[in-house]
């Protein structure tokens, strides 16, 4: 790509404004932790306010200077460069051709006021993204856009790709399906425990400490917020998820770059034939990220609705039709509960590995974008003749593991599965996917 | 790919081009527990001179005797189980006795090739080779290789991983 070098370009001057309101309730909920003597008497709480107010100021500063040093702009190799750091300086480049996910997020603060943050990952070891915030929603969106365009090798200036929308979950699903799940019922569970031990022990008033542990089933409605409104459309450059209630977000996962797909099926789901879609694409989901939901790619739908976004994500593969096969019948002495779902088998394009008995996970995975092949075994595995296969992937949340097969199976499998990568890998071309050649 | 070897298929990858590691690091790793079993001798002697009943410090003292019996004979048959071998495609890095693990890494996976050696493995003149894919758990490393073979083998596979890079 040979175009004019573009001129270097700002965030939204709102920016440190946004970022410091965002700041405050930690900065008040701190104030009232460090000095509840003070609030006692009507100068105490002056002073509080004081010196919130100079903290602020000082925040504001702070955020002002580091608004005046974030710039972006592409560089004459048409890359992304983006340069920030008040104390230490900073300018990184972000190579479009190994892009992988363009976000558009929208905290609630920035929501209010009609901005949004662009999070930009590009495939690497370690800390390999970039966060534009905050940008007016219009200008995000065309950000956005130019970045996918120049990463897929057409003009910058092709406009957004159009989009189509594939579907989207209903939020009465999306809510049974969280709470018929076993970790919220052991959630609920310990909620009931703390609740009753705690008045039992003290009295009505124990109920307030139990707000201070927080109450563990926030952690259900933390992902049921976090998933609420989950919609998937299709464009050219790549699938669009979006999704959220507080925070919502909008991601887009460019073709051919995702790792692998995870069908998962708790087992209260299994009689209504649900399934929820995990994914692992390269540079994503290596943030600390609580309940996993970057990692979602669809979170709850019937059966045959996931095969079909399945089969748009990883076009060409087909898992029915991969031959499975099942460890050894010393497996039985080695996983007594989860023996039945282990399974698993590899075809020229993807491999599937079966393994969960309770929570049924079957993991579909890319050839071409396996890292290593890994044998192990224990000492148990081994005196019953068994060992496990591990095919490692980017980081994310899907492991994929033909676990406890016969030494000769999992032989056989791992070497048919170093076959099938070295041909995956030596036809791969999923960089400039736009682009025919 | 030929792992044959019917007694142990998946593990024995015995074949010409199976290399081991130097046997200087069985020394190496021995001088290393003989430090830590010191360190914990020491401890014990200090906490004798202090007013403390005296089976405090003959429990810590058996200890440190009893880890270095038992800890002794494995580094020999750990060195000796560990080894790697250059295939066409893929570098294969095997080890283990109790909990065995053999890694098939291919050449155009490799982001990161690291040369390290610390003072007691310089001492010995043995360096560790660390591969890196974009996979957190694919770990594959060889220890005790002498540093102009550690050299020779690094600057192989960098080369080859430049031949058959892939995107990710």
């Amino acid at each position: 790509m040979t175009e004019p070098a573009a001129e270097r370009r700002r965030v939204h001057p709102i920016t440190p404004v946004v970022n410091v309101i965002s700041l405050l309730p930690a900065v008040v909920v701190f104030a009232f932790l460090i000095g509840p003597g003070l609030i006692t008497s009507a100068a105490g709480v002056a002073a509080v306010i004081g010196l919130i107010v100079v903290f602020a100021v000082l925040l504001l500063g702070y955020q002002y200077l580091a608004y005046q040093r974030l710039a972006y702009w592409f560089d004459d190799a048409g890359d992304l460069r983006v340069q920030s750091g008040v104390l230490v300086h900073n300018e990184r480049r972000l190579r479009l051709s190994r892009l992988q996910t363009v976000d558009i997020i929208r905290p609630l603060v920035a929501r209010i006021f009609g901005f949004a943050a662009v999070r930009i990952e590009v495939a690497g070891a370690g800390d390999s993204r970039a966060d534009l915030k905050y940008l007016a929603e219009s200008d995000a969106q065309s950000l956005r856009n130019e970045i996918l365009a120049r990463s897929a090798g057409v003009r910058h200036d092709a406009g957004e790709a159009p989009e189509q929308p594939l579907l989207s979950v209903p939020t009465k699903d999306l809510l049974l399906s969280l709470l018929m799940r076993m970790t919220t019922v052991v959630l609920a569970l310990v909620t009931v425990v703390i609740v009753v031990s705690n008045v039992v022990l003290s009295g009505w008033t124990g109920l307030f400490t139990v707000f201070l542990y927080g109450i563990p089933l926030l952690v259900v409605f933390s992902e049921f917020s976090q998933l609420y409104n989950f919609t998937i459309a299709e464009s050219p450059d790549g699938l669009r998820l979006r999704h959220g209630l507080l925070q919502t977000q909008s991601r887009t996962i460019p073709p051919g770059r995702v790792c692998a797909v995870e069908f998962v099926e708790p087992l209260l789901w299994r009689r209504r034939g649900w399934v929820r879609l995990m994914v692992t694409v390269a540079g994503l989901a290596q943030e600390k990220d609580d309940a996993g939901t970057q990692s979602v790619l669809l979170p709850v739908a019937p059966r045959a609705v996931a095969e079909q976004l399945f089969a748009r994500v990883m076009p060409g593969a087909d898992p029915a039709s991969v031959p499975m096969q099942s460890p050894v019948a010393a497996v039985r002495r080695r996983s007594p509960i989860q023996w039945r779902s282990l399974a698993g088998g590899t075809d020229s394009r993807i491999a599937v590995l079966r393994r969960g008995r309770i929570t049924r996970r079957t993991a579909i995975v890319d050839h071409a974008r396996v890292q290593s092949v890994r044998l192990t075994q224990g000492p148990w595995e081994r005196w019953l003749g068994l060992t496990s296969v591990h095919l490692d992937l980017p980081p994310g949340r899907i492991s994929a593991a033909w676990l406890h097969f016969g030494v000769d199976q999992a032989h056989e499998l791992a070497t048919t599965q170093v076959q099938h990568m070295r041909r995956a890998r030596a036809s791969d071309k999923s960089i400039k996917w736009m682009k025919e050649d | 790919m030929n792992m044959a070897g019917k007694t142990d298929v998946a593990f024995a990858l015995q074949g010409a081009d199976w290399k081991p590691l130097s046997p200087k690091l069985i020394s190496a790793r021995r001088v290393l527990l003989v430090v830590q079993a010191g360190i914990l001798l020491i401890v014990a002697a200090a906490v004798a001179l202090t007013p403390a009943p005296l089976w405090v410090p003959a429990v810590i003292a058996a200890f440190a005797l009893g880890y270095m019996l038992v800890v002794w004979p494995w580094i020999g048959r750990i060195v000796r189980s560990w080894g790697y071998s250059e295939r066409d495609d893929d570098l294969v890095v095997g080890r283990g006795i109790l909990f065995r693990r053999l890694v098939v890494v291919p050449y155009g996976r490799l982001q990161l090739v690291d040369v390290t050696a610390g003072p007691v493995d310089r001492t010995f003149g043995l360096t560790t080779v660390q591969l890196h894919t974009a996979a957190a758990t694919s770990d594959a490393a060889i220890p005790g290789l002498p540093p102009d073979v550690a050299a020779e083998l690094r600057d192989r596979l960098a080369a080859r991983g430049e031949q058959r890079s892939a995107g990710l």
